[in-house]
């Protein structure tokens, strides 16, 4: 049996990166045409080719979204694109048009085609259909239940992936175009805009029969597997998927870091305990910006699973700064300011060698050796004294709020 | 092009059986209409004696605990010789394989099927027609339509799907509110975005929740040219109570042309006002944040 994959999204080259070396075993990434995040991807062609680089120099894989629901003026070019993919070593597409499947086929046999969760596959039989199609993988719906994903499992012969975490649409993916009548954007090519979790009066006839002070929402709270995890693993699912290709580098390595140590527990010690999975969900937890549940995974979705109120909520932790370089000699790390900390501050360093290492920032410079007192000027280099070592990729974090 | 209309009430089937081509029907558990297995034996054999064509809708998706239900149900209209199934769930393409009954399937993607290319893969799987999404301009589907020997199906009239969800969005809703109400299947519930003003229809069932447009398409003025060129036409009737109605469009469509468009256009809006459109025949969707 293979080991699952755990699979990573990213926004841009730098995101992606960072995703590998928290742990990721291969990423996805959307090219800035035929992705349905491509208004947030910033991945031009020569990005594409030195993550695929740099994936290979991990040992890990990488793989391109070409899932918008294409028209036909939408395909000018793909076939150059599919090509070019290939030549450069992606190892495989994200697709939900099927005609492209084919094409795939005879023009770059090499890329792996894999179909998107915008399929809605949610039944073994979908799964045969897809394979007789010519799939080389399965992403599944996100409404199967564990026991359906179970069953399904057991009964498909073709590399299944599931999500385990991040942002849900509330409809069946692909199946929703509100937000193309009440906004003009095509949600299947890039464009939504959310309009699920907007707030809604509801009517029977003339009668408003909504509270005024809590109106109707769609809006789904986000995935967390976290206790599934083991289910999957067990059940011979191919790959893991984390959503999230408009998150922060913190939230990707926060997410990446903990999924990885937890499959990796499991499978050095055959199983998880409750107390560390609690262990686990804590760490999850420290990258949230939404609340999150189990979805479908443990059958239907009730209200408790939806959000009535504020869609964000339940930040714990700032990411306050980047990890750029470490002099061991001085014990100095020069870290790059992403959020306000201050002198006396207490900090969490982690990163892929580094666990949740608590301090007090003591010293702090700027480039020119000055005291600092106050960081809270993004993106400017400080020098910080360590108590220990920290890790060119590491972050720090402000304890909880 | 054959014009087929959706029968969702069994009471419709005498006013409408000789207005269309064809009846469109369908039963809880695969689709959002609700005719029970004896109601579709009793269309068929009545629609049938009447030379109205039948075709079965299994627009819902399928969860592997439903799988096995599913190619039970396909044995069950295999029987009804039905003239075609419209499919949304792939596992339905691969079930009816089995039954034989694949060169009769007709692929519904909804929302998804947007271009001749995917329309052209659906058709090499040996199946009927496909049913073009309803988020296409007029040059897109004549682009499709030509690009596909006709072998396509769209909707021509009536509230289209726009969003659909397993998640039960009334029940959670009252449940959150702490309020009971009778909403399960019912019909006349829209919602309204706090910022706008037109009324979604909204309907749960067992499968889950539904919303459709605020308004019905209407294509009197493109339907002379399409006419040739589709192999159906679809009327949906969700949501139109009146009977009258539904026979009207029925007809009126049949005699539409290039030259009376207008004038059946004004007349029918005269006589059954509604809020009507063109749908995204002439608006494109793809708009970015940017523009």
């Amino acid at each position: 049996m293979n080991k699952i994959e755990l699979l990573a999204p990213a926004k841009d080259l730098q995101k992606a990166k960072i995703a590998i070396m928290y742990g990721a075993d291969a990423v996805y990434v959307g090219g800035k045409f035929y992705s349905l995040r491509s208004r947030a991807s910033n991945f031009e062609l020569r990005d594409l080719e030195e993550i695929s680089v740099f994936a290979k120099r991990f040992n890990a894989r990488a793989y391109v979204t070409v899932n918008i629901v294409f028209h036909d003026d939408d395909y000018e070019g793909i076939v150059d694109y599919l090509k070019y993919l290939e030549r450069i070593g992606i190892d495989g597409v994200i697709i939900s048009s099927l005609g492209l499947i084919p094409i795939i086929k005879r023009e770059a046999p090499r890329l792996e085609c894999h179909i998107s969760t915008q399929l809605s596959s949610l039944n073994s039989s979908a799964v045969k259909a897809l394979k007789r199609f010519g799939a080389d993988r399965v992403v599944l719906g996100r409404e199967a239940s564990m026991d359906q994903i179970e069953q399904i499992a057991g009964n498909s012969d073709i590399p299944l992936e599931v999500f385990i975490h991040g942002g849900m649409c509330s409809n069946y993916s692909g199946r929703c175009v509100l937000s193309n009548r009440m906004t003009l954007r095509d949600a299947n090519r890039g464009g939504c805009a959310h309009s699920c979790r907007w707030k809604y009066h509801l009517m029977d006839g003339d009668t408003a029969i909504s509270n005024p002070n809590c109106l109707l929402s769609m809006s789904s709270k986000d995935l967390r597997a976290s206790a599934y995890v083991e289910r999957m693993i067990r059940c011979d699912i191919a790959s893991l998927k984390i959503e999230g290709r408009m998150k922060s580098e913190y939230y990707i390595g926060q997410v990446v870091k903990t999924y990885r140590n937890m499959i990796d527990e499991i499978y050095e010690k055959g199983t998880l305990t409750a107390e560390r999975l609690e262990y686990y969900d804590n760490e999850l937890s420290k990258a949230e910006n939404r609340p999150s549940d189990d979805g479908f995974l443990s059958g239907d979705c009730d209200n408790s699973k939806h959000l009535y109120g504020v869609n964000g909520a339940g930040v714990t932790h700032d990411y306050v700064g980047f990890v750029h370089d470490f002099d061991p000699y001085r014990n100095i790390a020069l870290v790059e300011v992403k959020n306000i900390f201050a002198h006396l501050d207490e900090l969490e360093a982690f990163g892929p060698k580094t666990d949740n290492l608590k301090f007090r920032v003591e010293n702090m410079f700027d480039e020119n050796w000055n005291e600092v007192e106050l960081a809270n000027r993004p993106t400017q280099m400080l020098y910080i004294r360590m108590p220990f070592r920290v890790y060119k990729g590491d972050m720090l974090r402000k304890a909880e709020r | 092009m054959e014009l087929l209309l959706t029968l969702r009430k069994k009471d419709y089937l005498e006013k409408v059986i000789g207005m269309c081509d064809g009846v469109i029907i369908g039963s809880r558990f695969v689709s959002g209409y609700h005719l029970t297995l004896d109601d579709l034996e009793t269309i068929n054999i009545r629609c049938k004696a009447e030379g109205c064509k039948v075709y079965i809708v299994m627009d819902n998706f399928i969860s592997e605990d439903e799988r096995m239900s599913m190619y039970e149900y396909l044995e069950f209209i295999n029987e009804l010789e039905p003239d075609g199934i419209y499919f949304h769930d792939l596992g339905v393409f691969e079930a009816a394989g089995s039954c034989g009954l694949r060169s009769k399937l007709i692929y519904d993607g909804k929302t998804v099927l947007t271009n001749s290319l995917d329309s052209s893969f659906f058709l090499d799987q040996g199946i009927d027609s496909v049913v073009i999404a309803r988020e296409l301009t007029l040059d897109e589907i004549k682009q499709i339509v030509r690009r596909n020997d006709g072998k396509v199906d769209m909707q021509i009239f009536g509230h289209m799907r726009m969003s659909y969800s397993r998640r039960r969005f009334l029940t959670n809703y009252f449940k959150e509110i702490g309020k009971e109400y009778d909403y399960l299947g019912r019909e006349t519930l829209t919602l309204i975005e706090e910022k706008r003003e037109y009324r979604m229809p909204i309907v749960e069932d067992e499968a889950g929740t539904m919303i459709y447009s605020d308004y019905i398409l209407e294509m009197f003025s493109e339907l002379p040219e399409l006419r040739p060129y589709l192999k159906r036409g679809i009327i949906d009737t969700l949501f139109i109570e009146d009977v009258n109605k539904i026979v009207s469009i029925c007809r009126e469509y049949r005699r539409v042309t290039k030259e009376n468009s207008e004038f059946l256009k004004k007349s029918f809006i005269r006589n059954y006002p509604d809020s009507y459109s063109s749908g995204y025949l002439y608006q494109r969707t793809n708009i970015s944040k940017d523009e």
